[in-house]
């Protein structure tokens, strides 16, 4: 099999992405298409920027509304973009024609968050893993079967040859989530986009499957997009760490300076808010008031600002741009500084 | 010491489901006391039979499924005793339940103040409607939903105020034990840790008993004062939350608890990983259910299931392995303490 | 349920009590895919077995059919079982013993009540006369009929007639009204045996219809339902699948053929392309194709939403192999039962239409045609249309339960390779 080629040596970045902005239209009723000129956008993603190195995992994190589902299908090329530029190996997605773009997917795949719904339940698991070696690699016909029973010996569905007939209703979440993972991973791509992927799994599963998807992304060289509500399961692989809120990146970082010293109200709201798994240690802060607003009409200026706790007047007046206030750490928020020591 | 209050025994509860493959033991022979203004969690994964011992407290097991032994002692009368009008009245105004999706418990053609008229009169015919409407207003008040809100319908309101709203109907007839299944699994974050707070509220404000079920271990840790770890249909283990989280007795426990994410930066910075999977209940392992999981499991663990003892008081464990030098280990940790 | 052991030993990850429905039999997956029958794969079984046996019988209709289903065998309207009753020729005592023989010449005259089974039974006794007559010698009579037993027995003794044709259960005793007649000879014998579903207006065993009958549906009803089904499903595919104006006007279509009541249009349909039995299948087939598009469509519509065609999409399958791979083999199973459905009901179809003429020659053995036949003797000869309607019901009830439980069955077969 050939080895990762890049088009474009687009040096240590894999992904790149400028100002991103998806907003999808709201269906309106025919009477008010005709009254009203305008239309109402859901404000999905909002002007998102940011870059993955090559082998590295970035963390979408945050609640719902924040985008972070949208970006990352928008980055793997999924969905198309509203405004602003996706780079995937230097090359830009929006140029790449629907033929391009689709042989494009073998370097780009894809694990969902509902492994049952995921895999086709006529399909048996052999069938399922082998279909991105068919479309991409049909000239090695002879070795799809060797090459999907060792990639199944891999993410520890063994005996490969018992799983290879079943299908997905005769198998555990957890042992179906490998096979959507095998199933990613059998066309050697660059990148995965994983949309919750334990989300669904037992809690004591939980931790084999992380721990399968670690030690793939070093074996294969593999870099992640890692969505996730959850940020005490981002601390177990994500290296850096998005913090989205309504559409906006709210702070982004390295992980581990992020966790350390949260700068943004909002990321310290969260962070507050996961709960701890040490009865000793429980949340003493009060959380924001209010609730996610409408992302049909975000809030001005800095969108958080109805509920932050610290906000000043210009917080509702001018939206905060993306500083870098510390070394790999970036935040978007008026008064920030005030929490660095 | 503050007396503790019994306010729910359950002794030796089986329910069984039939199934396709035969039968199945969902709940097998548990006992357990829930008592009066405490917060008790249940804990364990899919499978395990924790959201089919929230439903057998309430005696709402649906065929192919039946209670199949055992007694619910509720205010020391056993509801299985109780016939249809009883159980009616039971449902509601002594026992309610929060579901997961709040969305699909709530009618969506019903505004909330209806909603709570309604429980209102359903068990308690004789109330006026204004004077029900002032009732539910001044709760929904208490729990965050303004009086603006109460006309609103279930798909006008978020996802947090609609659980507030299941927990409004819990309260509006002074239920004495809300149980919770999953009640926060599909919010948000920060929606449920205003929901625990606000849980804590009602137990200290009204008195109220809840019973957590969730797989969120996390979030017992949060909210419970004690915790039953389940595990394919039976508790394995029960006690203070302090003592299990920092002494867990049963090896399930123990693998489960460090496997747990900790956003700490400098706490467990290494998730254990559990072998195997939760097991099949139309054929459960022979003897201990868990033990071909178990990194420790010996000959006995093989054929006979253990008892569920009580090895100290308040701590009970299902596990051969417990022996009595541990039990005296954790006494000298507490005598030192 | 016996609980079976693996041969190979999985790994610690692998439990070990997880049932492997692979290495069982087809037999045995047989009985454990039913999800909502539960316990009853006795239906399929019976199904199956009947199913099979209607079709051998389709198949080789002369194996099993006693007699020619257009031949008159016997006399008509005979109960089932019930052996053709005895005839008897009433004559004046003065002629003495005589058989028709001896009075079935052209100056004689022979009476028989009218509708009865005698006149039949005269025709067929002078019919075979005449076979085995030498030549030159023909034997016909002429033939007399009267409302009543009186009226015939009257004339016989006047003398307008030579000899009376009579059942002895219809003679009774009246002959003791009359001195001067007594029962000359026999006609023709009681027979041996009845036939076993009786006869029908004309004469023909009922039986024997309903093997050829068999036939005749089966052809139908399957070639209609296999033409609607060829052009319905991959039609309802592509245009759930495509959408666009294409669809729009393809709903338009069949939405409008669909609001047809269905043996109307089968009728004129029909009229159209004339009798025959290419053109019936035709028409019906038509019939159907909109009820395949429908929820072919509608399947495929809820499919394409599915998170596995998405993922599918983001592996970088085509457009062709999705639809092959992922939408078809999920939407088909819903399509089985309705086929099934639909051969039962194409049968009724044709019925419907050979009953008003169009299609079918009127003497053709089918079942439709001898439901409608028999529809104004159901007081009088109950098995002309309990026989032909029993066996659409158990042929159109065999494919439903079939079709069901095959739809089941081939979810797990439908994997390619």
């Amino acid at each position: 099999m050939s080895e990762t080629s890049t088009l474009n040596n687009s040096g240590d970045y894999l992904v790149e992405v400028n100002n991103l902005t998806k907003w999808f239209p709201v269906q309106k009723s025919i009477i008010d298409q005709v009254f009203t000129k305008e239309r109402d956008y859901v404000r999905a993603v909002d002007g998102v920027s940011f870059k993955i190195r090559r082998g590295g995992v970035l963390g979408l994190a945050g609640e719902s509304g924040s985008g972070k589902t949208t970006i990352g299908r928008v980055t793997i090329g999924l969905e198309k973009k509203t405004k602003g530029e996706v780079f995937f190996d230097g090359i830009n997605l929006s140029e790449l024609s629907e033929e391009e773009l689709r042989k494009m997917r073998r370097r780009m795949q894809v694990i969902f968050q509902d492994p049952l719904a995921s895999l086709n339940p006529r399909m048996s698991l052999g069938s399922a893993i082998v279909q991105g070696l068919k479309i991409h690699y049909p000239e090695l016909k002879e070795q799809h079967r060797d090459m999907v029973l060792e990639m199944m010996e891999r993410v520890g569905l063994t005996p490969a040859r018992f799983y290879i007939n079943k299908f997905p209703q005769q198998i555990s979440g957890g042992q179906r989530q490998r096979v959507v993972i095998a199933r990613a991973l059998i066309t050697k791509p660059d990148l995965i986009l994983a949309d919750e992927p334990i989300a669904m799994a037992d809690v004591s599963v939980r931790a084999l499957l992380l721990d399968l998807m670690i030690q793939l992304k070093k074996e294969f060289n593999l870099t992640y997009i890692f969505i996730t509500h959850d940020l005490a399961t981002a601390k177990y692989i994500c290296d850096d760490i998005a913090i989205l809120y309504l559409g906006k990146i709210a702070e982004i970082g390295n992980l581990k300076e992020v966790y350390s010293l949260p700068l943004h109200p909002y990321t310290q709201a969260l962070m507050a808010a996961v709960p701890v798994p040490d009865p000793h240690k429980r949340r003493t802060q009060s959380m924001p008031a209010g609730e996610i607003p409408n992302p049909i009409h975000p809030p001005s200026g800095c969108r958080f600002h109805p509920r932050c706790p610290f906000a000043k007047d210009i917080c509702s007046q001018e939206e905060p741009i993306l500083r870098e206030l510390l070394p790999e750490h970036q935040v978007a928020c008026h008064i920030a500084e005030n929490f660095m020591k | 010491m503050n007396e503790k209050q019994v306010l729910m025994q359950v002794k030796d509860l089986s329910v069984t489901y039939e199934t396709r493959l035969g039968p199945v033991s969902a709940v097998d022979g548990i006992t357990f006391d829930i008592y009066r203004g405490e917060i008790l969690g249940l804990v364990g994964e899919s499978g395990c039979g924790k959201s089919t011992m929230g439903k057998a407290l309430m005696r709402m097991i649906q065929p192919p499924g039946w209670i199949s032994k055992g007694q619910l002692i509720f205010e020391g009368e056993d509801i299985m005793t109780y016939d249809r009008n009883k159980m009616r009245d039971f449902r509601g105004r002594k026992v309610s339940m929060i579901f997961q999706d709040p969305m699909t418990s709530l009618n969506p053609v019903q505004r909330v103040d209806q909603h709570l008229i309604e429980a209102i009169q359903v068990h308690e015919p004789k109330t006026i409607i204004e004077k029900a409407l002032e009732r539910a207003n001044i709760l929904m008040e208490r729990l965050g939903i303004q009086k603006e809100r109460m006309s609103n319908y279930p798909h006008q309101l978020s996802g947090g105020m609609r659980q507030r709203v299941m927990i409004g109907l819990g309260l509006v007839l002074n239920a004495n034990l809300i149980i919770a299944d999953e009640a926060t699994t599909s919010l948000d974050v920060i929606v449920e840790a205003k929901l625990v707070d606000q849980l804590k509220e009602i137990r200290d404000e009204f008195g109220v008993t809840l019973l957590v079920i969730t797989h969120n271990i996390a979030l017992v840790a949060e909210l419970c004062d004690r915790v039953a770890v389940m595990y394919a249909g039976h508790i394995v283990e029960l006690g203070p939350i302090e003592e299990i989280f920092d002494n867990p007795l049963h090896p399930y426990t123990k693998g489960l608890l460090l496997s747990v994410p900790n956003i700490k930066l400098d706490e467990r910075e290494e998730l254990f990983k559990m072998a195997g999977e939760p097991p099949n209940l139309t054929h459960p392992p022979f003897g201990c259910r868990f033990h071909p999981r178990c990194p420790k499991a010996t000959a006995i663990c093989e054929e006979k299931e253990p008892e569920f003892r009580e090895v100290t008081p308040g701590r009970f464990v299902k596990c051969w392995l417990v022996k009595d030098y541990q039990v005296k280990e954790m006494k000298k940790a507490e005598v030192i303490k | 349920m016996k609980h079976e052991k693996e041969t190979t030993s999985p790994s610690a990850e692998v439990p070990e009590w997880m049932l492997d429905l692979d290495r069982v039999g087809f037999v045995r997956r047989l009985f454990l895919s039913r999800k909502w029958y539960g316990g009853d794969w006795w239906f399929v079984a019976i199904s199956a077995v009947l199913l099979l046996f209607v079709i051998i019988v389709g198949i080789f209709p002369q194996w099993f059919a006693p007699y020619d289903p257009k031949a008159e065998v016997g006399p008509s309207l005979l109960e089932p079982g019930e052996p053709p009753s005895e005839f008897i020729l009433v004559a004046k005592i003065e002629k003495g013993e005589i058989t028709l023989v001896d009075i079935a010449n052209k100056s004689n005259n022979v009476g028989f009540i009218v509708g009865s089974p005698a006149s039949q039974a005269v025709r067929e006794v002078l019919d075979e006369l005449n076979e085995s007559a030498p030549t030159g010698v023909r034997y016909q009579p002429r033939q007399r009929r009267y409302e009543t037993l009186e009226e015939g027995l009257t004339a016989l003794t006047e003398g307008k007639l030579d000899g009376f044709v009579v059942s002895p259960d219809e003679l009774g005793d009246s002959l003791n009204a009359y001195p001067d007649l007594q029962v000359a000879g026999t006609l023709r014998e009681q027979g041996s045996s009845g036939f076993v579903m009786g006869t029908n207006q004309i004469g023909q065993d009922v039986f024997s219809r309903i093997i050829w009958g068999t036939r005749i549906a089966l052809i139908v009803g399957l070639s209609s339902a296999m033409i609607s089904f060829l052009l319905g499903v991959p039609l309802g595919l592509f245009s759930g699948f495509i959408g666009g104006p294409l669809d729009r006007i393809l709903t338009l279509l069949m939405d409008s053929l669909y609001s047809f009541p269905g043996l109307i249009l089968a009728i004129t349909i029909a009229a159209v392309l004339g009798p025959g039995i290419g053109n019936i299948i035709v028409s019906i087939a038509v019939l159907y194709i909109p009820t395949y598009y429908r929820i072919v469509r509608g399947q495929t519509l809820q499919v394409k939403e599915e998170l596995y065609v998405e993922a599918a999409r983001s592996l970088g399958t085509s457009w062709f192999s999705i639809l092959v791979k992922y939408i078809f083999p999920n939407v088909i199973p819903s399509v089985v039962i309705i086929f099934s459905v639909n051969v039962g009901d194409a049968i009724l179809t044709e019925a419907g239409l050979s009953f008003l003429g169009f299609g079918l020659p009127p003497d053709t053995p089918d079942w439709g045609i001898d439901l409608a036949r028999g529809q104004d003797y159901v007081r009088r000869a109950w098995w002309l249309i309990t026989f032909p309607g029993l066996m659409v019901t158990m042929v159109t009830l065999s494919f439903s339960m079939l079709g069901e439980s095959l739809s089941e069955i081939l979810n797990p077969r439908l994997a390619e390779q």
